[in-house]
């Protein structure tokens, strides 16, 4: 035993294990005591998770909640493969001045970027200006509005998605479209059937990283989006400050996680963890 | 012949670029603005808000604690998360694999559940509202960058440089103080840079777990979003904005200056 453990101290066990004793105390022993009480509190049994998915509220936000997500997944994409095409394709000077301002954005907080979309779409900023001038009048509440909110998301996920994409794209052999141009194919059709299908891993990298962080986002929807229709971090939030209900917050928590989690395990069976991040 | 037409296509990629930056060009005039409220283009310009930024203590104190919670996360990340991916990158060991994963979990843990999870453990463990508890629950989520950035660091580390060492008869430490560590120095500096600013920036967990004397400053931007619409906040934003451009700039400087002095070995 007293050897066992000498030995195990000598190979690299002395290297990781303070990482990994830390990661077990302070990450996993807390998220099981959530687990834990979403089962106990207050009372023993699936009370908590019986009660969240008789609610029709609470089911109402989990499906807004994926759709929201759905909708800035995809509106991200769209406008991110353009960027992360024109970076990793033509490179240069305009390659790096992209790469640069989204790696600039990628870093720059959530919670200043929402605060800049918040004057943007506010009663005295230029977008309410710009409508009053082209005749809207009365303007149009624009924030405190899902669109809002669902419009800032997509704003704060789209480097996540041009970072990602890149890293694929960059490994595309710029050849195969002037072999494919050189046998005939126009540009678009030389896009679509070669171009596309290579960039294809990108895209799945980037949809489910932007699509997970999306289901568990608390700060934009909390300021700019509207009251009446809560994404489900939201509701923890409430839950737990408002209500002090660690039951009810603990059984949607793990009800978001096993979301969250299930999503990941799906797709790292198909495309390999490993490539996620890089 | 081949020919494509790239203009509309760069034009696009531009105007998006155009949409990404927005933000800043509307945070950095509003922190030199005289309006007493939201309110763009800014109708004229001082550093008032600055000045209050600097000074009021419900800015100052924050800020204070952002930047030791800030220091305090990033010291005990490198010193956790340097060993492991040298064991990473440099050994094979049962559950490798499984170690990996589960050091890049908290990647993928929505920072709510997080948030939960230390809300109610620190509570039993007394730690809600210290230094300790929120210094602890950043190292946690910081530890996936780190290792992201050491490791990677460390596979293009070139070995033949310790062993030339070895066989000109230097001991293993010796060779790691003056070889191993000199060449990643950089590395730490960028992964420093980066588990700071991934702490001074987290909101969630310190909106749960922080008190009224150890508030961060992300925390007091969140309040003062919400109460009323405090220009001072885009003092604080604009700060916060500079901090990044720092942290992108440094390595980025450092890698240049380094790629001049340093003749590759394998070049």
């Amino acid at each position: 035993m007293g050897s066992s453990v000498s030995r195990l101290l000598r190979g690299p066990a002395v290297l990781y294990l303070p990482a990994a004793l830390f990661l077990l105390v302070f990450f996993l022993v807390p998220l099981f005591n959530v687990a834990w009480m979403s089962f106990t509190e207050p009372d023993t049994g699936f009370g908590n998770y019986t009660a969240f998915f008789a609610s029709s509220f609470d089911v109402g936000v989990l499906l807004n909640t994926f759709k929201t997500a759905a909708i800035v997944t995809l509106t991200s994409l769209i406008f991110a493969y353009p960027v992360a095409y024109v970076a990793a394709r033509y490179g240069g000077a305009l390659g790096s001045i992209l790469l640069l301002v989204v790696t600039l954005s990628f870093w720059t907080s959530f919670l200043v970027r929402t605060y800049a979309w918040m004057v943007i779409l506010g009663v005295k900023g230029p977008v309410t200006a710009a409508l009053i001038m082209l005749g809207w009048s009365p303007p149009p509440q624009i924030l405190f509005t899902t669109f809002a909110s669902t419009f800032a998301m997509t704003h704060l996920l789209m480097p996540f998605m041009i970072l990602t994409l890149y890293a694929v794209m960059r490994r595309i052999d710029g050849t195969y479209m002037r072999a494919a141009a050189g046998l005939g194919a126009k540009p678009l059709k030389a896009f679509t059937s070669i171009y596309l299908p290579l960039s294809l891993p990108g895209i799945a990298n980037g949809s489910v990283l932007v699509f997970i962080t999306c289901l568990g986002f608390y700060v934009t929807p909390v300021l700019l989006g509207s009251p009446r229709d809560k994404m489900i971090a939201g509701r923890i939030g409430d839950e737990i400050e408002q209500m002090l209900n660690f039951g009810g917050a603990s059984a949607m928590a793990i009800v978001l996680l096993v979301a969250t989690l299930g999503l990941f395990a799906l797709y790292s069976r198909f495309f390999g963890l490993d490539k996620l991040w890089r | 012949m081949y020919s494509e037409k790239t203009l509309p296509v760069k034009l696009l990629a531009v105007l998006i670029a155009l949409f990404i930056a927005a933000p800043m060009f509307v945070v950095i005039p509003m922190s030199f603005s005289t309006a007493p409220s939201l309110e763009f283009p800014p109708p004229g310009y001082w550093l008032g808000y600055y000045q209050r930024f600097f000074t009021d203590r419900n800015w100052t104190l924050p800020l204070f604690n952002s930047i030791v919670i800030g220091l305090g996360t990033t010291v005990l990340t490198l010193v956790l998360a340097a060993p492991a991916a040298f064991a990473l990158v440099r050994h094979d060991f049962r559950g490798k694999a499984l170690l990996n994963l589960a050091l890049m979990m908290p990647l993928v843990v929505p920072h709510i559940v997080m948030a939960l999870a230390y809300y109610s453990y620190f509570g039993m463990l007394r730690l809600v509202q210290s230094y300790t508890g929120l210094i602890l629950a950043h190292t946690c989520l910081s530890m996936p960058v780190a290792i992201l950035i050491l490791t990677a660091a460390l596979k293009t580390f070139d070995r033949n440089l310790e062993r030339a060492a070895a066989n000109l008869g230097s001991r293993p430490l010796t060779t790691f103080r003056l070889i191993t560590l000199p060449v990643l120095k950089p590395a730490f500096l960028v992964a420093g840079l980066f588990v700071f600013i991934h702490s001074f920036d987290e909101t969630v967990i310190a909106l749960f777990i922080s008190g009224r004397d150890t508030t961060t400053l992300p925390r007091q931007m969140f309040n003062s979003f919400l109460m009323q619409a405090d220009p001072v906040l885009s003092a604080a934003s604009s700060v916060l904005f500079t901090a990044v451009l720092i942290a992108v700039a440094v390595p980025a400087v450092v890698r240049a200056v380094r790629g001049k002095r340093a003749v590759s070995p394998r070049s």
